[in-house]
């Protein structure tokens, strides 16, 4: 009896102290592998908040070409009203077309500064994005665009591969006080998108809020603007403009047609 | 030595080559997180000392402000010549108005969207920041204005510095005029407080364009961004660089830009 106990007892231990080794090493290793995560998680925010600052500076100085090797192969660009480009050559033919070709050009200003970025990081590591806005200030006048973008890491590289950026503001140097563009349409950019809007809204006066991509960072809730009163508010809820506002830019069923890039 | 004691002896070699090899790695590995951790802490430290130079100038702090550069630091504001020294920065902008700045100044001077980076031996860093600029002063209309910084910046004793604070001035206006009807020039080199040096870049503002070389290398593809396309200036002499001139055409976006 005594002897068996023993025995046990030393297989006990033996297996414990077995388990123990690689138990600790493991964890060890864990420990190293997380952190290293967090470093990752860091250094990815920190290239994707410059990315999209980097495309502002392109913006500013009308460097179209390396601004468009910042997208992805398959990249998406739908600024203001004018509709959907897909891939990145129509990212470059779309800047180079609306508004001449590469290069700092004199009697233009076109500073679009980059400004509050909240970028994110997938668990996985392998998608951000970024809820920004950008100020621009203009010899034309101002504008307040935001953007709410998705960037890809390929091959250890982030680029951009959608570019989502809705204005809320734009006016001339009268300022906003007096006069305000309603937005941007497809009809009256050349050249022309290949897909529609994914969404029908119009500027200040009105607004539209672009849902964000992250939910409260206090509560953890997500917020989701409602989308069926996109543009609704350049009069008030309950009249009879507000209504007939509901159904500018929908199908029949009151859904809105919403881009999605070629997958071939 | 008897055979046991080399039996031992073997065995404990082996147990420290076992040991030693996971031990090493880990060490490797922690080693190359603390300077990726030390890198990001660098280039937070120069955004966190450049915006701090905003701050002071903002308020015409300019002993403050010059405390922030290294002992042969320079400091260069449009075309106003290069001032190299602590002592001579200080002097620079005292052109600006006095310490504390007069009343009825404004003096805004934002430090916007950075994009800094830091060397990978950590001594070193660059710095290319937008810069917005709201000016005001006793019995004149205010003034908005742009440009951009290009900076330099180095560690010494642990501590980051500005090597060189280079502000390129792109446009200035008139408040209630805009842009679109007015450009006010820059300043010359001063005649009370002349630089140690004439402007680095000989360049002229809005309406005229002109490109701060860019200080780090395009994110995606790696490519060094010094000789991008600009438009050339006819009084200065300074051909296009790089330009397609053969499509002039006003784009459909221009023209929507203004009513």
């Amino acid at each position: 009896m005594i002897k068996r106990t023993h025995i046990i007892a030393a297989l006990i231990g033996a297996s414990s102290l077995a388990g123990l080794t690689p138990a600790i090493a493991q964890t060890s290793a864990e420990k190293l592998a997380a952190l290293e995560a967090r470093i990752t998680r860091l250094e990815d925010m920190n290239a994707i908040e410059k990315l999209q600052r980097s495309y502002g500076y392109f913006v500013d100085k009308g460097q179209w070409t390396p601004l468009s090797e910042l997208f992805t192969q398959d990249a998406t660009l739908e600024i203001g009203g004018k509709g959907i480009f897909l891939g990145k050559a129509r990212v470059l033919e779309y800047m180079q077309k609306a508004f001449g070709p590469d290069g700092t050009k004199k009697g233009a200003l076109v500073n679009h500064m980059q400004f509050q970025p909240i970028p994110d990081i997938s668990a996985d590591g392998k998608t951000g994005w970024v809820r920004a806005r950008a100020w621009v200030m203009s010899n034309g006048g101002w504008g307040l665009p935001l953007y709410e973008n998705e960037y890809r890491k390929e091959n250890g590289v982030w680029k951009i591969s959608r570019l989502t950026g809705p204005f809320t503001m734009y006016s001339s140097w009268e300022g906003w006080g007096k006069w305000a563009m309603n937005n941007t349409w497809p009809d009256k950019f050349d050249p022309p998108p290949d897909l529609p809007p994914s969404v029908i809204y119009l500027t200040y006066p009105a607004y539209y809020i672009v849902p964000f991509h992250y939910p409260n960072p206090v509560t953890g809730k997500v917020f989701k603007p409602d989308m069926g009163e996109v543009g609704a508010y350049h009069r008030p809820p309950g009249t009879k403009e507000q209504q007939d506002s509901l159904k500018v830019g929908r199908w029949v069923d009151g859904s809105q047609p919403i881009g999605e890039p070629p997958r071939n | 030595m008897s055979a046991r004691t080399t039996l031992k002896a073997a065995l404990l070699l082996g147990l420290a080559a076992i040991m030693a090899t996971p031990a090493t790695a880990q060490g490797n590995q922690l080693s190359a997180y603390k300077q990726r951790v030390t890198l990001l802490e660098d280039q937070l430290a120069v955004e966190n000392l450049t915006a701090t130079f905003g701050y002071y100038f903002d308020k015409g702090l300019w002993d403050q402000a010059a405390e922030l550069f290294t002992a042969r630091g320079s400091l260069e504001y449009g075309q106003r010549g290069v001032y190299i020294t602590p002592a001579r920065i200080r002097q620079a902008m005292l052109l600006f108005g006095p310490q504390g700045l007069a009343k009825g100044s404004l003096n805004n001077h934002m430090m916007l969207q950075p994009i800094v980076v830091v060397a990978p031996d950590g001594r070193t860093a660059t710095g290319r920041w937008q810069g917005m600029v709201m000016l005001a002063a006793p019995n004149e209309n205010g003034k908005w204005g742009v440009g951009i910084y290009e900076n330099q910046y180095v560690k010494e004793g642990g501590v980051w510095k500005f090597a060189k604070l280079h502000f390129y001035v792109t446009a200035m206006t008139d408040y209630d005029l805009g842009f679109a009807k007015y450009a006010i020039q820059m300043e010359g080199p001063s005649a009370l407080f002349p630089p140690d040096q004439p402007p680095s870049e000989v360049y002229r503002s809005f309406p005229n364009a002109y490109l701060p070389a860019y200080s780090y290398r395009h994110p995606v593809t790696g490519e060094v961004l010094k000789d991008l396309p600009m438009e050339g200036d006819d009084i200065l002499g300074r051909p296009d660089r790089g330009m397609d001139s053969s499509k002039k055409e006003v784009s459909s976006a221009a023209k929507g830009m203004t009513r």
